[in-house]
């Protein structure tokens, strides 16, 4: 919302306040200001002049000499303008004159002194965005009655000051000069004086007129019909306002409309007359599938919730959003009609969205504006038209709608003083809540506890005492707020669980020297074709969004693995050759398999990872590749910090992304909990990968559900331990941790651990066979053991290798 | 007889002072041995008279004990100029680089929200986390936002579906914790998370970002506490002698609202570019609970009153580390966030 200065002191006393005092102390009070802006950008030494007389130039054919009457002297100035004639009144900026982009000196034109400028509404500073085109190009002709000679910052009010204002929702009231006003008048405790026109009704003619409210939308409609318009422009200053606040000046009376819209915040709609069938508005819902082209040309197809002014016959205009082509004001139009109406918010809200209408109207009806200004706003519009369109008042206005003819008794909220004491925290006399009240044009009445405020119609945002709170605080100043310490019982702080849990692993995992990534959770709904995942897969079946903003961000991320790859992409094109990366965060497995978002999908938190490149950070020394063996027993080294290493299980994974043969799938108990390994060339060069990439995901809340929170120390060894070693030969693909669990099972509670400590293939055994050396450790943890029982143990777990998978003692 | 001794002594001294090594051993052999000179002198000692012996006897071992003495110094002196030499031999360029482990960075906006969490940890606060797919109903209505709000407008959303949206902030954690817990009180939660809004990414726009949530919930929770506890909170993140400015604002879920400036870390209050020159930076909103919002989980605000705020984390991060688009926390150019691991905090 963009007010000016000099407009808001029509309202409210300003004397002795800045500009950029009251922006800040609007700020202080919860009306942000954005910008404080002159509209004046830097002109001096322009007037008004008019053309006497305009000479061709000898020496150049695109140049014209004109003489100007700048006043009391005449001068004369050298123009390439085209659109400029004898009689014309216009800028023109005198020898010395300064403008926003440069300053007039005396120039010679190919032998031809110049003694000025003619400027365009730009050179002057002017946003031509809301010009009229006719205005915003070539030379800029202004209204032939503007005073010869006058400085034109004079005569355009651009001696003014601009203010933005950055609302918060709840206050639609402010999106008004007369909100405003009330603001200031509140903050200084200066009284707020608006226009009270009274029309004086036109004897002898007469138009009919009859209004039927026909919809519980419309809690009130006004209008007043206005004869012997004549359209034109508005007056300048009132353009230049309307400009200075961001709207476009059209015509006297749009202009006049929009004016006191800006003034009263209260919407007004100017229909013609003679448009009207019958002479009867009717205020309905519209038919389903009803249409109506609007002011800007587009036809469009309304819904049974939408409010139409209509006659008996068709619709003239969407309530509260824009009006219809078919009862636009014209150069030919007899009489108008001045709608001031309220329609039901949440309607006019959602109408506006449907349509994708977004209007200076209906942002105001979105708010609810004020039951009070309704008439009064009419009144003005229709004195402005007296005044500046030579219109005359045909009749008394039509006034129909509870809310204007029979309004509803205003509200009031009880307020308790100590209430407002205890919950700001420090002592607001009642006096003082009183004044505030009083400053806020708040009628309040005083019982021996509490005050009885009593709301008008332009405050809606205030209904509880709460509010009420607010506004004492904040009209008192936040800075009065003091700062104290929370009082009451002690409550202890922390981490749950779960959280210190991931803090331990993301530190384990940095000191590992992998490095904290955080990827977007949105991806392209094709992302799954890139990990050579099929349509149906199940990490296919994405939830999406049901209105994205790209094709690239859809759905939601059903794993890791491919916004990971995406940062190893972008790093890898910047010459990062060797990547470990780590993110902790959510994926979304969708509820169902058909995709269906009725039910919100599983969300997961992950922990997963991907690297590549040289397993040691200094290129001096020997460089090992990164590989499954690191990648495991980084997981392993994590498992062992959290203490449930001994629960997991390693089965081989034929996810499709992975390696065939180089891939795992983690198992707890059982259940799976997540994979590694090493990724596929042919997913890995889709993302311009060259090297060798590992990945891994872990379900990680439901893998550290198992993490015990409890450390019993197991008693100390009293006896030696016995090593013995065993090397079998077995058949190749006979996993090696499925040897181990079968020593296990065979020697029971002697068995301290078995390991392995060398896989052979070769010459020396058969092609499909290996060698696997075995290390066991036996303990009893009440004796020494004795020779005999160590060997007896490792023939236990030789003859159990031999019966399970074939095992026979290498010799 | 003696005088033979003491010219042994001189000769083998003199043999000592440059022997290194096997000679060294071939020394000890020669003089100090069994079968060395010193022994055969004194076997020798049977032709000399019975007075003679004894003082011929005293001098040798004298002598025996001078040269075992000077030969245990001088097998030092060598085992240590032995060990010079090998080290000499062996010596590195101590320049060349170490093998460093490899040591991963904490991403930037985790490290802010671990600091935020521990202040507020510090205040006796838990922390609690909430789904990023939420309901329309925690994310807006029990926050006082009903369908068709205005406000609403403050925040785009991307839906699921009718019902299911991203969350467009951390707040429905405030709904679904008072819900777990009514009757329960005092309620004191930090809530970290990810969210979303329907904006363009531009240098200070993303789709999705980061919040952290307070919520206190208790019997006489004032916004003089609301003040005390931000504050407090402000001097631990931005330096001990900042101070804090509320400002009146609007949040449906909170009444009265305020918005809460620091002064602005670069300039002091001066006035700079990155303060607009009002010498203050924008952190954070806050305000009392809404009474409806009380009601809605569960509470009668006649007896419990609160007291709520929330941040962007990118926001704070962005200050700061100076850090100039926000799209570059999701960029994860290694560049960038390995200069967090040198950050200790």
């Amino acid at each position: 919302m963009k007010i000016t200065w000099n407009w808001l002191a029509d309202y409210v006393d300003l004397s002795g306040l800045t500009p950029e005092r009251v922006a800040e102390d609007l700020t202080a009070a919860g009306i942000p200001v954005e910008t404080v802006t002159p509209l004046n950008h830097g002109v001096s030494g322009v007037v008004v002049g008019r053309i006497e007389a305009i000479m061709a130039h000898s020496q150049a054919k695109r140049l014209r000499i004109c003489t100007v009457d700048i006043g009391k002297k005449k001068a004369s100035i050298v123009t390439a303008a085209t659109n400029v004639q004898e009689g014309d009144v216009v800028p023109v900026a005198k020898v010395g004159a300064k403008l926003p982009e440069k300053t007039i000196e005396l120039a010679d034109f190919r032998g031809v002194a110049s003694e000025g400028m003619l400027c365009s509404a730009t050179e002057l500073g002017l946003d031509d965005r809301f010009l009229p085109k006719e205005q915003a190009e070539g030379i800029w002709v202004l209204p032939s009655d503007a005073p010869i000679g006058e400085d034109v910052v004079t005569y355009l009010g651009l001696d003014d000051v601009m203010l933005e204002l950055e609302l918060t929702p709840n206050r639609g009231d402010c999106l008004s000069l007369r909100g405003v006003a009330y603001e200031v008048g509140a903050i200084y405790s200066r009284p707020v004086h608006m226009p009270d026109d009274q029309p004086v009704i036109a004897p002898d003619e007469s138009l009919p007129l009859r209004v039927q409210i026909k919809t519980d939308r419309c809690s009130a409609y006004t209008a007043q019909v206005v004869a012997g318009l004549t359209l034109g422009p508005a007056p300048m200053w009132m353009q230049m306002r309307l400009l200075a606040v961001g709207m476009r000046p059209i015509s006297n009376l749009v202009d006049i409309t929009n004016y006191v819209m800006f003034e009263w915040g209260q919407p007004l709609h100017a229909f013609d007359y003679d448009a009207i069938a019958e002479n009867g508005i009717i205020v309905r819902q519209a038919d389903a599938g009803e249409e109506l082209r609007t002011l800007d040309s587009q036809d469009r197809e309304l819904t049974e919730d939408v409010i139409v002014i209509a006659d008996s016959q068709k619709g003239l205009g969407l309530a509260g959003v824009m009006g219809g082509e078919n009862s636009e004001v014209t150069a030919s139009t007899r009489a108008v009609v001045i709608e001031s109406a309220l329609f039901d918010p949440i309607t006019t809200r959602r109408t506006s969205q449907q349509l994708q209408l977004r209007s200076e109207a209906s942002l105001r009806f979105e708010k609810g504006p004020d039951r009070e200004a309704v008439l009064p706003a009419l009144r003005r519009a229709t004195a402005l038209m007296v005044k500046y369109a030579g219109g005359r008042v045909i009749g008394e206005p039509v006034v129909t709608g509870a809310d204007v003819v029979n309004p509803p008794e205003l509200p009031s909220i009880r307020v308790r003083v100590k209430r407002v004491q205890d919950v700001l925290g420090y002592r607001l006399e009642e006096a003082e809540l009183t004044a505030i009240c009083e400053r806020l044009g708040l009628a309040v009445k005083r019982d021996p506890e509490s005050l009885l405020v009593t709301v008008p119609p332009r405050r809606p945002d205030l209904v509880r005492e709460e509010d009420m709170m607010e506004e004492f605080a904040r009209l008192a100043g936040y800075d009065r707020i003091p700062s104290t310490t929370l009082e009451g019982v002690l409550s202890h702080g922390g981490l749950q669980p779960t959280q210190r849990l991931r803090r331990i692993a993301k530190d384990y995992l940095r000191n590992q020297g992998f490095d904290e990534v955080w990827t977007y959770s949105f991806v392209s709904g094709d992302s799954h074709r890139l990990l050579n995942l099929e349509d149906d897969h199940e990490l296919a079946q994405a939830t999406r969004l049901l209105n994205p903003l790209s094709e690239e961000r859809v759905a939601l991320r059903t794993n890791m693995l491919s916004p990971l790859l995406d940062v190893a992409r972008y790093n890898a094109s910047r010459q990062v050759d060797a990547l470990f990366v780590f993110e902790l965060g959510a994926v979304f497995v969708p509820p169902s398999a058909d995709g269906g978002a009725v039910q919100p999908p599983l969300e997961k938190k992950v922990l997963a990872g991907l690297a590549y490149g040289a397993a040691g950070s200094e290129p001096l020394y020997a460089r090992r590749r990164y590989d499954f063996f690191d990648l495991k027993g980084l997981l392993e080294g994590l498992f062992g910090r959290l203490g449930i290493a001994s629960a997991l299980t390693y089965e081989r994974s034929l996810a499709p992304y992975f390696h065939y043969g180089r891939a795992a799938s983690v198992r707890l108990n059982g259940d799976l909990v997540g994979e590694m390994g090493q990724l596929r060339k042919s997913v890995t060069n889709a993302f311009d990968l060259s090297s060798d990439v590992y990945y891994f995901q872990l379900d990680f809340d439901h893998l550290f559900e198992s993490v015990a929170q409890r450390l019993y120390v197991v008693e100390l060894p009293r006896f030696p331990q016995v090593e013995r070693d065993l090397a079998v030969v077995v058949k190749r693909t006979v996993p090696v941790a499925d040897l181990l669990t079968s020593v296990r099972a065979a020697v029971g509670d002697l068995l301290v651990s078995v390991s392995v400590f060398d896989v052979y293939t070769g010459d020396h055994v058969g092609d499909d066979e290996k060698s696997v050396a075995l290390r066991m450790v036996f303990r009893a943890y009440d004796r020494t053991l004795t020779e005999g029982e160590a060997q007896s143990a490792v023939d236990q777990a030789l003859a159990r290798l031999g019966v399970d998978y074939g095992a026979a003692i290498r010799r | 007889m003696k005088d033979r001794i003491l010219r042994l002594q001189d000769t083998a001294l003199g043999e000592l002072a440059a022997l290194a090594g096997k000679d060294l051993d071939a020394w000890r052999v020669k003089y100090l041995g069994k079968k060395g000179e010193l022994s055969q002198a004194l076997r020798s000692m049977g032709s000399l008279s019975a007075e003679e012996r004894p003082l011929v006897g005293q001098v040798a071992n004298t002598v025996r004990a001078e040269l075992e003495a000077a030969y245990a110094i001088r097998l030092a002196e060598w085992e240590v100029a032995k060990e010079r030499a090998q080290e000499a031999e062996e010596t590195i360029d101590i320049t060349l680089p170490g093998r460093t482990p490899r040591v991963g960075a904490e991403h930037p906006l985790a490290k802010i929200i671990r600091r935020i969490e521990d202040v507020f940890v510090g205040f006796g606060f838990t922390v609690e986390e909430g789904p990023e797919v939420e309901w329309d109903y925690y994310n807006f209505e029990a926050l006082n936002l009903p369908k068709d709000h205005p406000a609403r407008d403050m925040q785009d959303t991307f839906y699921l579906s009718e019902e299911l949206l991203m969350r467009t902030h951390t707040s429905p954690v405030q709904a679904r914790t008072m819900e777990k817990r009514r009757p329960e009180w005092p309620i004191r939660i930090i809530v970290p998370g990810r969210v979303y809004r329907r904006d363009d990414d531009d240098a200070t726009h993303s789709h999705a970002f980061t919040q952290i949530e307070g919520l206190v919930v208790g019997q006489g929770v004032r916004m003089s506490d609301l003040k005390g506890t931000l504050l407090t909170f402000a001097r631990v993140l931005f330096g001990e002698d900042q101070e804090i400015r509320l400002r009146p604002s609007f949040f449906p879920f909170t009444e009265p609202s305020a918005e809460m400036d620091i002064r602005c870390i670069y300039c002091g209050g001066a006035g700079c570019s990155t303060c607009k020159h009002t010498g203050w930076i924008e952190v954070l909103g806050c305000g009392m609970v809404h009474p409806r919002v009380l009601e809605m989980g569960g509470y009668d605000p006649e007896e419990v009153t609160g007291f709520a705020f929330g941040m962007g984390v990118e926001r704070i991060a962005m200050l700061l580390y100076k850090i100039e688009d926000i799209r570059q926390f999701y960029q994860n150019d290694l560049r960038l966030i390995r200069q967090f691991a040198a950050q200790a905090d």
